[in-house]
């Protein structure tokens, strides 16, 4: 079978990850830090609205509901440094050494094995964090349905591939531009904003994060799915926007390779 | 012409590192984009004085909030520092071990670099801020000596943190997570630098504790003297104490350097 075949090199792939990452026990020490750290950075600049008696709470989201949106950052922002980061911040210097082809001579889906080779176990502290403020928050929040959860976790699951989709994209320019550590960091200068609600932003920005660059889904529409505020267009249009996203990274993915003629040619 | 040895030698790491740093004009370019995060805080800041009755929050209209934002992030981006990263590699890497063979410490090649990347940094980043300037209203100071002093602090609050960067990345010769560190440096920095709000905004007790860190003299006291709301004396007062936390690292990194030295030996020796 075709998935049995994938499913087991993604296990290969994980022990290999995990017998490499043991080696560095004390970082993760001092990666925890950070990302307590992060957390604590997070939750001041959340304070420190909350704290002005004369500010509206945030384009009407009381101090819990903005705490979710804090949460589902802080959990983005670790499957980014897990899952995307060690992983796709390789393509780029592959394509330079021309290792390249010897992922792609593998008999087996060479954006699958690009995406999944590499894990940073050190950063498994800022999935803990995010969900450590996550049920803190719905804790603080009260009255949460099993069905607005369920909704919650399938809008972020489009999350997930959005965010997964647009890295890639930005990753796969590495084919003709080489040198593009960097171009993942235009990606988290936008996605700094998704540390907020959308809509404690004025107008002209919270329209742009909606609609041209899709930050609003990532954080905001999930949360949103928890605190029952959730428009049904905004619902329906996370899957869509999921699913056109991860289409065209395949399509630009497979361009580029059609257009690779490996390092040295 | 007889030109001063040292002058010499300075000119020709500045000329190298600027040819170094043109040929990576692009990164530069994404790396400032990269540093939006006190952008980000302004835009919700001026969303908030919007919704607010009055119009204010904190004495700040939605204007002096992009005016405070926006010196923040130039600011911030003159003191842009990297130098732990570059040691933690060479040291980890061993390339360390090519810098030493040259009859020069290594810290003036680095802040050669760090000083020519600003000069290609500056024209893009008075370009964007004009830009930003004029879409959000806000308004800079016009005394002459304000500027002065911004200049001042930014130079001192620079070479602060590139020594303090610089000690940070010369952990690597006990740890491998000197990076870790970095990272703390930078939270530490945004958040007691007056990153998220102005300073004012923050509880009593951590003001009174931020006031004896240099970090709100690197970031919050030259925005504020950018958009009119501080004074000489307390631009003065932060200087002094932004020297003595200076001169301090200065002494650090020294000490550092000579025992960290004893200890490193290259890969493969």
């Amino acid at each position: 079978m075709r998935w049995r075949r994938y499913w087991r090199v993604l296990k290969v792939f994980l022990a290999a990850t995990l017998s490499a990452g043991l080696e560095y026990r004390l970082n993760f020490v001092g990666a925890l830090l950070v990302s307590l750290a992060d957390a604590a950075v997070a939750l001041l600049g959340l304070a420190l609205f909350y704290s002005r008696p004369e500010a509206v709470s945030m384009g009407g989201w009381s101090y819990p509901q903005a705490l979710l949106v804090v949460g589902f950052f802080m959990l983005t922002q670790g499957f980014i440094s897990v899952v995307l980061q060690p992983n796709l911040n390789k393509v780029a210097e592959s394509i330079r050494t021309g290792t390249m082809d010897f992922t792609l001579l593998k008999p087996i889906d060479a954006q699958w094995s690009v995406s999944t080779r590499n894990l940073n176990l050190l950063r498994l502290g800022d999935v803990l964090v995010g969900v450590v403020i996550l049920v803190y928050a719905l804790v603080r929040l009260g009255g949460v349905t099993a069905a607005g959860l369920a909704l919650a976790a399938l809008l972020y699951v489009c999350a997930l591939i959005t965010v997964y989709s647009l890295w890639f994209m930005l990753t796969t320019t590495a084919f003709w531009f080489v040198k593009t550590d960097n171009v993942t960091e235009l990606f988290n200068g936008v996605f700094g904003a998704a540390r907020f609600p959308v809509s404690s932003f004025p107008a002209p920005v919270r329209i742009a994060l909606t609609f041209v660059l899709p930050v609003a889904f990532i954080t905001t529409v999930p949360a949103q799915a928890i605190t029952g505020t959730l428009g049904a267009g905004a619902a329906l249009l996370a899957p869509i926007i999921a699913a056109l996203s991860f289409a065209v990274s395949r399509v630009f993915w497979l361009y580029a390779l059609r257009n690779y003629t490996s390092a040295s040619s | 012409m007889i030109s001063p040895p040292v002058w010499n030698k300075a000119r020709v790491l500045l000329a190298n590192g600027f040819s170094i740093m043109t040929a990576y004009r692009a990164q530069i370019f994404i790396w400032m984009l990269s540093g939006t995060l006190s952008l980000v805080m302004m835009l919700v800041w001026i969303g908030q004085a919007q919704q607010a009755p009055g119009g204010r929050i904190g004495g700040y209209s939605g204007p002096d909030f992009a005016s405070y934002f926006l010196s923040v992030w130039l600011a911030g981006q003159m003191i842009v520092v990297w130098v732990a990263w570059e040691l933690d590699f060479e040291i980890r890497q061993g390339g360390l071990s090519a810098r030493l063979l040259r009859p020069l410490d290594p810290i003036w090649l680095h802040l050669a670099e760090h000083f020519a990347e600003r000069l290609v940094r500056i024209p893009l980043m008075l370009l964007m801020l004009a830009a930003f300037a004029w879409l959000t209203h806000a308004r800079f100071s016009t005394r002459a000596l304000d500027y002065l002093l911004f200049t001042a602090l930014v130079l001192l609050g620079f070479l602060f943190r590139f020594l303090w960067e610089y000690c940070t990345g010369l952990l690597a010769f006990w740890t491998d997570s000197s990076t870790s560190f970095s990272d703390l440096n930078w939270l530490l920095y945004s958040a007691l630098g007056g990153l998220f709000a102005p300073l004012s905004f923050y509880p009593q007790a951590v003001q009174d504790v931020a006031r004896f860190t240099p970090f709100p003299y690197m970031l919050g006291l030259p925005a504020e003297l950018l958009s009119g709301r501080s004074s000489t004396g307390a631009a003065l007062w932060g200087l002094l104490i932004l020297l003595a936390w200076t001169v301090g690292f200065g002494v650090l990194r020294l000490w550092m350097w000579r025992v960290g030295l004893r200890r490193y030996g290259a890969v493969g020796a």
